[in-house]
């Protein structure tokens, strides 16, 4: 489903070159739940944004879905995201003065064709993470749990490939945390693929498989033997 | 922006306006006319101005005209003074010009109720007057005058017809805030001068207006002994004062045209601004939407119809407020201005087009956005 080949990222300065990621070949398949773990430094969120098609690596290939994302053009890429990537943040980033139900529709908007029964998905997919009394609130109105649960189902809405969540956690307090990981295990039960990518090992623990990360490197690779996570394949 | 459309429509249409007044004024006065100053008249902000008191043009100047130019039809004489009139116990200031029965038809001034005074009412200098409609209006408080006594200065006079309206002319002077008397009356019992203050000359056939021209300065030169002074007095013809209008109307349509410039240019960096500040403030949002599938173009095209918008506004607000004061200063004002429609649509059209323009430059530089950076900063 996703497989990267030898990804290589550095960032040049006039004086120095920061090497960030080192030759990484890593393969996820459909339905798989993975974590991508380090310490900050360590490349993860780099390689999130090269996994979401937010950002080009300096060489390397990867292939989304059987597509060479990097023969793809600006437009296309655009479109690659709406389509197959839902994307999960660390600051949420949703739309302010904008109520959730039309935060959820923005990806919908982007689509090549808008369709006649939006309403009805949006709806579904905040139902689908328990905010269907919150549709019309501001997201400015809305807690950070919530606010984070309308960004998931804001991801749902193409029904993508893949989501990938960028510390999904972070800004949420132990409540909210616990609420949000259990809507992935839920989503990953039902089939989906999820990437989360974290620094705290508990967060990554709900995953299937641990990629941990340092220095650029993939130092592990560890699949968990959770029973609940086993089910679907 | 604002400003700008409002500007645009004051300017178009009161430039309409003066260019129907110069109809208006060609319709009235036509086409044939000289007049002859006392004195030099200049255009101040084009408006005449007299400037000192002139006593060298006389009576006997205009019967001269009438005997010896021979392409010169009728000639009407005239002297006014500022004065105090008075009916019962109601009192006002205008102007008391004395004419000749030859100004009716010089002047085409025309009778709404009453008569004229003919030429031997002129002659035995009687004290018999015509009023303007603002008289009646402010005098007489709109009753019929006609029969009845007022005074002009101390001496009474009787009204013996009132004038058709006319409006304000040229110079800005209401032609309807006048009382007329017999020339004669005027220079013996009022003012008791020897000198007139102009000549309105009425040439036979309008090819000979320059003819006309030169055959009364030569004679009033030659009248006036003035070898080789200047002339003591100044001549006009239909052409010089439709001139006088153009200019006036000129200096408008520069004065409202360039701070219509100036405020849509302003109103252009205003809307830059706006859309920079806006494109810096939203750097995360725009990250985001390129994360979920925009492309660059509607990242640009959001932009665009954004400042498309804040111009629009301005535009609207500007029509609104180019229109009201338009209106206003046609029936307050006295101006005379005609609201344009085609203004109205060009000045919105126009702050469109400028906050396309103006807008073209943050939305590209939205839309170059890499979602990644816009995504990281804070």
């Amino acid at each position: 489903m996703i497989k990267t080949k030898n990804i290589e990222k550095t960032y040049k300065k006039p004086s120095v070159t920061t090497p960030v990621l080192r030759g990484i070949t890593l393969s996820i398949h459909r339905g798989e739940y993975v974590a991508i773990m380090g310490t900050s430094g360590s490349g993860k969120s780099t390689l999130m944004n090269i996994l979401g098609c937010l950002d080009k690596p300096t060489s390397g290939q990867l292939e989304l879905d059987g597509t060479d994302v990097y023969t793809l053009d600006d437009d296309a890429l655009s479109a690659l995201r709406n389509k197959k990537i839902g994307f999960v943040f660390q600051q949420f980033f949703l739309l302010e003065r904008t109520t959730a139900l039309e935060n959820v529709l923005l990806p919908l908007i982007y689509a090549d064709n808008y369709p006649a029964d939006a309403k009805q998905r949006a709806k579904k997919a905040l139902t689908n993470v328990g905010l269907e009394d919150r549709m019309e609130y501001l997201a400015n109105e809305l807690s950070g749990g919530q606010q984070q649960r309308v960004a998931i189902a804001r991801a749902l809405i193409n029904d993508p490939d893949v989501i990938l969540a960028d510390e999904p956690t972070g800004n949420l307090d132990s409540g909210s945390t616990h609420e949000v990981l259990e809507i992935f295990s839920r989503l990953h039960q039902e089939g989906r693929t999820i990437i989360v990518v974290t620094h705290d090992r508990a967060v990554a623990e709900h995953a299937q498989r641990i990629l941990e990360l340092k220095e650029g490197q993939i130092i592990e690779n560890t699949t968990s033997s959770k029973p609940e996570n086993s089910g679907n394949h | 922006m604002v400003i700008g459309v409002a500007a645009v429509i004051v300017m178009v249409s009161m430039g309409r306006g003066a260019q129907k007044r110069i109809l208006d004024m060609i319709h009235d006065m036509g086409t044939n006319l000289i007049v002859v100053n006392a004195g030099r008249v200049s255009l101040v902000g084009g408006r005449e101005r007299q400037s000192a008191i002139v006593t060298t043009l006389r009576p006997g100047d205009a019967e001269a005209i009438q005997d010896h130019c021979a392409s010169v039809a009728e000639v009407a004489p005239e002297t006014s003074r500022k004065m105090n009139i008075q009916w019962e116990s109601e009192n006002l200031m205008t102007d008391v010009v004395g004419v000749t029965p030859a100004a009716f038809r010089v002047r085409n001034i025309e009778i709404e109720t009453g008569r004229t005074f003919d030429s031997v009412e002129n002659d035995t200098a009687r004290r018999v007057v015509l009023v303007g409609s603002v008289i009646v209006e402010k005098l007489f408080d709109s009753e019929d005058p006609v029969g009845h006594q007022i005074r002009i200065g101390r001496a009474p006079f009787e009204v013996v017809g009132v004038m058709k309206a006319k409006g304000v002319d040229a110079n800005g002077v209401d032609r309807d805030d006048r009382v007329l008397i017999p020339i004669k009356t005027a220079m013996r019992r009022l003012v008791r001068t020897t000198y007139i203050q102009k000549i309105h000359i009425l040439v036979a056939k309008f090819e000979q207006l320059q003819h006309a021209e030169t055959e009364i300065r030569e004679l009033l030169r030659e009248r006036h002994r003035l070898r080789d002074k200047p002339d003591d007095f100044t001549i006009q013809n239909q052409a010089s004062l439709v001139q006088t209008e153009r200019e006036s109307a000129r200096t408008l349509t520069l004065l409202v045209g360039s701070v219509a410039a100036v405020s849509l240019l302003v109103g252009g960096i205003g809307i830059l601004a706006v859309m920079l500040t806006a494109c810096r403030e939203r750097r995360r949002e725009i990250g985001l939407r390129r994360a979920i599938g925009a492309r660059r173009r509607d990242i640009r095209t959001q932009f665009l119809l954004e400042s498309l918008i804040i111009a629009g506004l301005g535009g609207f607000f500007g029509a609104v407020l180019g229109v009201l004061s338009t209106f206003l200063a046609s029936t307050l004002g006295g101006w005379n201005a005609i609201v344009s429609w085609g203004a109205t649509g060009a000045g919105l059209t126009l702050s469109a087009i400028i906050g396309l323009i103006f807008g073209i430059y943050p939305a590209s530089k939205a839309a170059a956005l890499e979602p990644i950076e816009a995504l990281r900063s804070e």
